[in-house]
């Protein structure tokens, strides 16, 4: 396996960006990205509006295709398969690749049906193992206790944190192997926000973690490494900690203390 | 320049010229007001004379008797049960193929080309003369098979339902947000599960509405059924024979000379316009809750 | 924990995998067969309407627009009379309507107290509800015979002295004929009018509208100067969804127009639309030429309607994406 420049550890690699180029129509939105997600670390994007982060993030499941005219070049390595492939089965790769939105997406029925919904598209199981998934999802996002006594009431019932949480439930309840983070919090109050960041640091357990976010603080505070972009490009990725104590890149420097942004 | 603040209306012309401001002013919304209350009173007119004119005739034999020959009485049962059968019919048969199609515009074929025709095609249609479509029908379905059925009519009733129903269920799977889209196929739900499970859960009221202003619409319709499922003076369930309608008996006994006819054409407007009314008030308790969020 | 630990592809999730994405593609056809039927309607109904006129066309060609005779007996046709009643009655409805319901929209948007502007807009809808057969039954009853007693007599003994206007309004009052029928034809049309201006003086930005008030405008003046040009064309394209439905409309004339194939110069007199004449006549049509001559008759109004809706589509787009702006 090719090694990152960067990478200070050989460490494994989930997911390997290579010369990753994006454009909306005619124009180039992502220039040359070479990247890796190291497996079960937590890696944040950051950068100011525009610079290509969640256009980045979207990549990663391939959601783009969803609309017209916006297109990706280069190699996306997936396990040792590029996602960018015509032939990617999309269902397939997003199974494996979960995603959890800016805004909370409740689906319109029951909290439970939230969370089975997508489990029973690909599982034949009995309701007992069923329950115990759901239980086991809704305890990971550490959601079970608020939620146990109305499993049946509906999803948009709960608050804007716990929609939040039921999305990450519902995300991991169809075991996937990475989950991606599209600023999962800037809907949130401060205490539902701590509360996603720490469950976002339990998930590394698990799971390959990439997390966009406009919060510098909330990069430093979940992620093993950070990826900082701007204008389309990747300016610099490192451990967190080398970026926000000692950034190589002056424009970096000028973002992660506050001069532009 | 010091005057500036007074200047604009302190000389006589001035105040002349605003005087004559405020009066057209007057005159504008004294119109605007006066149009309102004529539209209001046609409403109301239409209204009264239906309530007091239907009502009078309105016997529990309306509901338990066969339209009568002339110079009889009798009910208007023939014609509610035709009435029910080819509506129910119709909307069985325009729903789906409305709903589905809406579904294509919003969801497959969102970006496409086709979508815009359709859509333009579909405009046309909806505001299209029934009595077109009753001629379409006739030629296609009543020549051919060489006698007017109630099978007739119930598609030149479908054909009406379709344009209703494809316009709602495209608005209302628009108005689905975009995230829960997003959100399904970050689950790799295919978007076929996605639209039936997610998007319809999301849009049903308005698709509900939808088909519930499609069945005030053609429920009393009387063009295109005129020369399809015809009338029938007898009581008849058979798809295959004409089939007796209110609308069609209405113009038929309303034209006629014979006032217990007319009568029965006055209860039969009467029950209609009732139908219509509640439907069209269900539809919009249906949607205000979703409109109004 | 395990229970969610990932579980990779397994045999069973591409089995299943691969049966969604066979439903998937079986109901993108589904849905895209459904919306070719909208289209295949639209098709069919050209394609019989110019089927079923080919016997018509061919005895009597292009004659049959511009001829007044609709003689059963001698089966000749011509379907100018229709097509005059048509466009008459279309013309007073929209005469009648387009001002009051301009009028209405305008209370609605810049006058109404918020807590009337619902019950009002809702009962401008019902109106539109309200199936043509009634608004029919009601003009032949009622209307009808009000306007006979009061309306007419006072109209021809007004224009009488008056040239030209007096062979327009000449008795004697029948009651029902052209002019009743324009008029029930503008009741039926108002409230499509008027919902679909009040929408487009909707769309109006509201910073406009303060902007001009600003300037100590009147209320008269911001609708004449701002809010009536800025939606100029959708006004005119409600107007001719307006028109594209009063063409069409069967039953609400078909009772108060009298059912005379002829043209007068009076339209206090009985005439016929084109309608009409294929509702009262279509069932009771003997003879392959009667039949297609009516469904010919149909054709043109097809046509004309279609042309007319269509430019209404194409304003009303032209107007939204104005309002996108």
């Amino acid at each position: 396996m090719m090694q990152s420049a960067v990478a200070p550890n050989a460490l494994p690699e989930k997911i390997s960006i290579k010369n990753l180029k994006f454009f909306y129509g005619d124009s180039l939105a992502l220039k040359s990205i070479n990247l890796p997600l190291y497996e079960k670390k937590v890696t944040a994007f950051i950068g100011p509006s525009g610079c290509g982060k969640s256009t980045l993030l979207r990549v990663l499941n391939r959601m783009y295709d969803l609309y017209p005219r916006q297109r990706a070049e280069g190699e996306v390595l997936f396990d040792g398969g590029n996602i960018l492939n015509p032939g990617q089965d999309l269902n397939l790769l997003r199974a494996r690749i979960g995603m959890v939105f800016q805004k909370p997406t409740p689906f319109p029925m029951s909290i439970y049906d939230n969370i089975a919904f997508g489990i029973r598209l690909y599982e034949n199981i009995s309701r007992a193992e069923m329950d115990a998934r759901v239980e086991a999802a809704l305890t990971r996002a550490a959601l079970w206790n608020e939620v146990k006594d109305k499993l049946s009431s509906s999803g948009l019932s709960l608050s804007g944190g716990q929609q939040q949480r039921l999305c990450i439930a519902r995300s991991i309840a169809v075991r996937p192997e990475v989950v991606l983070f599209d600023e999962p919090c800037s809907a949130l109050d401060p205490i539902s926000t701590a509360k996603i960041e720490e469950l976002i640091d339990e998930l590394t357990a698990d799971y390959t973690i990439a997390i966009v976010t406009h919060n510098m603080q909330q990069a430093a505070r979940v992620s093993d490494y950070t990826a900082f972009m701007y204008l389309g490009e990747l300016i610099e990725f490192d451990e967190t900690s080398k970026i926000f104590t000692a950034p190589s890149d002056k424009r970096t420097q000028d973002y992660i203390t506050g001069r532009f942004g | 320049m010091a005057s500036l603040g007074n200047s604009a209306i302190s000389t006589p012309a001035a105040q002349a010229l605003y005087r004559r401001r405020r009066r057209s002013n007057g005159i504008l919304l004294t119109l605007s007001f006066a149009a309102t209350i004529f539209g209001l009173l046609w409403l109301a007119l239409i209204l009264i004379a239906l309530f007091y004119q239907g009502f009078s005739g309105l016997s529990l034999s309306i509901f338990t008797e066969m339209t009568p020959p002339p110079g009889e009485a009798g009910g208007l049962l023939n014609a509610i049960i035709g009435s029910l059968i080819m509506t129910i019919a119709g909307v069985a048969i325009g729903t789906p193929i409305g709903i589905l199609a809406g579904t294509y515009m919003a969801e497959y074929g969102r970006h496409n080309q086709l979508t815009n025709v359709v859509r333009f095609i579909n405009d046309i249609l909806l505001a299209a003369p029934s009595i077109v479509i009753g001629l379409f029908v006739y030629e296609v379905v009543v020549a051919p098979m060489g006698h007017f059925s109630a099978i007739a009519g119930s598609l030149a009733l479908a054909i009406l339902v379709i344009p209703v129903v494809v316009r709602t269920t495209e608005d209302m799977l628009n108005l689905v947000p975009n995230t829960l889209r997003e959100a399904s196929a970050a689950l790799g739900l295919p978007r076929a599960v996605m639209i039936r499970q997610v998007a319809y859960r999301a849009a049903l009221s308005g698709i509900v509405t939808g088909v519930l202003l499609a069945i005030a619409r053609v429920s009393g319709e009387t063009a295109p059924l005129l020369f399809t499922a015809l009338n029938n003076q007898f009581w008849s369930v058979d798809p295959n024979a004409p089939m007796s309608s209110l609308p069609v008996t209405i113009f038929q006994f309303a034209l006629s000379p014979y006032p217990e006819w007319q009568k029965l054409a006055w209860s039969g407007a009467l029950l209609i316009t009732i139908a219509v009314l509640a439907l069209n008030i269900i539809a919009r308790t249906f949607l205000s809750p979703r409109t109004s969020k | 924990m395990t229970g969610l630990r990932s579980a990779g592809v397994d045999s069973t999730k591409l089995k299943r995998m691969g049966r969604l994405r066979a439903g998937d593609l079986l109901f993108n056809w589904v849905t895209f067969a459904a919306a070719l039927t909208v289209l295949l309607l639209l098709g069919g109904v050209i394609v019989s309407l110019i089927y079923g006129s080919i016997p018509a066309f061919q005895t009597f060609g292009l004659d049959f627009l511009t001829t007044q005779s609709w003689n059963p007996v001698t089966e000749k046709f011509g379907a100018l009379a229709p097509i005059y009643g048509t466009v008459v009655t279309s013309i007073i409805a929209l005469l009648i309507a387009v001002p009051v319901g301009i009028g209405i929209s305008i209370f609605l948007t810049e006058l109404c107290p918020p807590w009337l502007k619902r019950p009002i807009g809702v009962a401008i809808e019902l109106l539109a509800g309200i199936p043509s057969i009634i608004y029919g039954i009601w003009g032949l009853f009622v209307f009808a015979p009000f306007f006979q007693a009061t309306v007419q007599p006072f109209l021809i003994d007004v224009f009488a002295p008056i040239p030209v206007l007096n062979s327009i309004f000449a008795g004697p009052p029948y009651g029902i004929g052209v002019l009743t029928a324009g008029i029930i034809l503008a009741i039926m049309v108002l409230p499509f009018i008027t919902s679909i201006t009040r929408d487009v003086f909707d769309t109006v930005p509201p910073v406009l509208k303060e902007a001009t008030y600003g300037l100590g405008c009147t209320t008269a003046e911001v609708v004449t100067k701002v809010v009536l040009p800025y939606s100029r064309v959708g006004v005119i394209g409600g107007v001719m969804l307006g028109l594209g439905r009063a063409l069409g409309e069967t039953m609400a004339v078909t009772f108060v127009i009298g059912n005379a194939h002829k043209i007068s110069a009076s339209i206090l007199s009985p005439g016929t639309t084109i309608s009409a004449s294929i509702a009262n006549e279509f069932t009771e049509a003997v003879g392959d030429l009667y039949t297609s001559s009516l469904i010919a008759l149909g054709l043109i109004l097809f046509v004309i309607t279609f042309i007319v809706l269509a430019a209404a589509r194409i304003m009303l787009a032209r107007m939204n994406t104005k309002a996108g702006n």
